[in-house]
């Protein structure tokens, strides 16, 4: 019989602006909130392994050994710290190896930590550190970044399906709305479809970033953290715990391509359809038991993309339900009740954390009010590493 | 007439690769060919042919960047993936007035410093 792995206990930034303090102690307070929500503060050195994901602390804030140092600053001293890294799924990769470590046995209690300082270097150098992750000969040296490669997808799948620019703008709008509403989030401002789309100045507001797609398809530049506490929920220590587990039913991850050019359909995110699928399986379940979904739309088009692959909506028909308002917080579907990437930012490293985070708060009915999905029973999320090169998708459970 | 300020000028160039035991073709380069498994070496080469990677292609897909940081002296820059008639994907920067998919290109290599560090050889696909 398979061990079972519970949450309980989450932490989280505001995200935003934190650039003028220490990735670590950014960290450190998010895991603090996490440790205080379990009600396991006190008890911190019984953590049995320290998980922290991060993606390039080296590069944005010229530090390395960030697991270590967060060791230090929570006084946790002998606690195992190690970090995980998978480019901008780093945190959800940080989950799946605290979920190994439990479910191996090896260990009872886990805390996981996602953290990024991204606001260090300027916007453009940010987009550069991040392009790195490209083929460094046949993408990254071409100049391309993530936000073009956003860009070749979104007119492949205009061709292809008639997704319209306006589509991707109620995009934004949803997950602005939901955004406003999430004390965490970066962009705290709802925003209106005529002031991106349909009005006269909205290709004034709403400028071309990577064409098709407008800054309002694109997510911002955030830092913060994100961190969850993991049990082993056959073990006694489970009691100890001030709230009850919200148990990760699955999580599983696949990889693709390096090069984007390489994929046999380009418009296809093989990587995202595989790391969904082995999460069913393990879960025992199938989309269509999903309660509602965080999925990583750094860029608009690919909340679309991979609520596809993840087998939501039919292909080419995602865009439709958008229309229809099934992915509203009150939809069939709610999709990035957070906010999303869009709205409630991305800190690269805490992303995959951070969606985890709402996922626990849907699921224990502790989300705003506003945004919170009617009793949901089963969350989902995905984290999109690299230019879908690498994905992790998480299902999480309330029993 | 002989003009010596070219004189050690090399044409730069972007290298595909094939597999000499099964005949399969790549870019960029892998080290373990998919299809047979034989390894690639990369110091001697040996049991590989390279090629250079340029020419005819067809245009797949393609995107407008805009907000190029400081030291560009050009507005946008214009990216796109391309595939050769040998059935090799490339991705590059594109120097076309008006990209629609599915036009004919012609893929040549520049040099390009726009980037911090060495100089390095970039795809640009005009018409
Ligand atoms: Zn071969």
């Amino acid at each position: 019989m398979a061990i079972k792995v519970g949450i309980v206990g989450i932490g989280h930034t505001r995200f935003g602006n934190s650039s003028e303090y220490d990735l670590a102690d950014v960290m450190a307070y998010a895991a603090t909130d996490a440790l205080q929500d379990a009600g396991f503060l006190e008890r911190r050195r019984e953590i049995d392994q320290v998980v922290v994901g991060n993606m390039a602390s080296g590069m944005f804030c010229h530090q390395s050994g960030v697991a270590s140092s967060l060791i230090s600053r929570m006084d946790m001293e002998p606690v195992p710290a190690e970090l995980v890294e998978n480019g901008p799924a780093s945190g959800a990769s940080a989950i799946k190896i605290g979920y190994m470590a439990v479910a191996s046995g090896m260990a009872d209690i886990v805390l996981v930590v996602g953290g990024e300082i991204m606001r260090k270097v300027s916007g453009w150098e940010a987009t550069d550190l991040v392009a790195t992750i490209l083929h460094s000969e046949a993408e990254y040296d071409m100049g391309l970044t993530l936000p073009a490669f956003g860009g070749m997808f979104t007119r492949l799948y205009m061709e292809k399906y008639g997704l319209t620019e306006r589509d991707l703008a109620l995009l934004a709008v949803k997950n602005h709305r939901n955004g406003a509403k999430n004390m965490y989030a970066h962009i705290q401002a709802p925003c209106t479809i005529e002031a991106i789309a349909d009005g006269p100045e909205a290709a004034v507001v709403n400028t071309y970033v990577a064409e098709p797609l407008r800054m309002y398809s694109t997510c911002p530049v955030s830092d913060g953290a994100a961190a969850l506490l993991l049990v082993n929920m056959d073990s006694p220590k489970v009691r100890d715990f001030k709230k009850k587990p919200i148990r990760i039913a699955g999580i599983a991850s696949a990889t693709d391509t390096h090069c984007v050019h390489n994929r046999k359909d380009p418009l296809r995110l093989e990587a995202v359809r595989l790391a969904a699928e082995k999460a069913y399986k393990m879960a025992d379940l199938g989309p269509k038991d999903i309660s509602f979904a965080e999925l990583h739309d750094a860029f608009s088009i690919l909340e679309l993309a991979i609520s596809e692959e993840v087998g939501f909506f039919e292909r080419g028909k995602s865009f439709l339900a958008v229309r229809k308002g099934e992915t509203d917080i009150d939809g069939r579907l709610p999709i990035n009740t957070s906010g999303g990437l869009k709205s409630k930012g991305h800190p690269v490293g805490a992303t995959g954390v951070s969606q985890a985070v709402e996922l626990v708060r849907q699921l224990r009915g502790e989300a705003e009010e506003g945004r919170q999905v009617r009793n949901p029973k089963y969350g989902m999320s995905v984290n999109f590493g690299g230019f879908g090169n690498n994905v992790v998708a998480l299902i999480c459970a309330k029993d | 007439m002989i003009d010596f300020s070219i004189y050690g000028a090399k044409t730069p160039t972007i290298k595909a690769y094939k597999c000499l035991t099964c005949g399969a073709v790549y870019y960029p380069a892998p080290m373990v060919c998919g299809k047979c498994s034989t390894r690639r070496d990369p110091v001697t080469g040996k049991g590989w042919e390279t090629f250079d990677l340029e020419g005819s292609c067809v245009l797949l897909t393609w995107t407008r960047v805009w907000n190029l940081p400081e030291g560009y002296t050009k507005k946008y820059l214009l990216f796109g993936i391309v595939q050769f008639e040998n059935g090799l994907r490339a991705s590059g920067q594109l120097e076309v007035e008006d990209p629609r998919i599915g036009m004919k290109l012609n893929a040549t290599v520049k040099e390009s410093d726009e980037r911090p560090g060495n100089p390095v050889n970039v795809f640009v696909f005009r018409e």
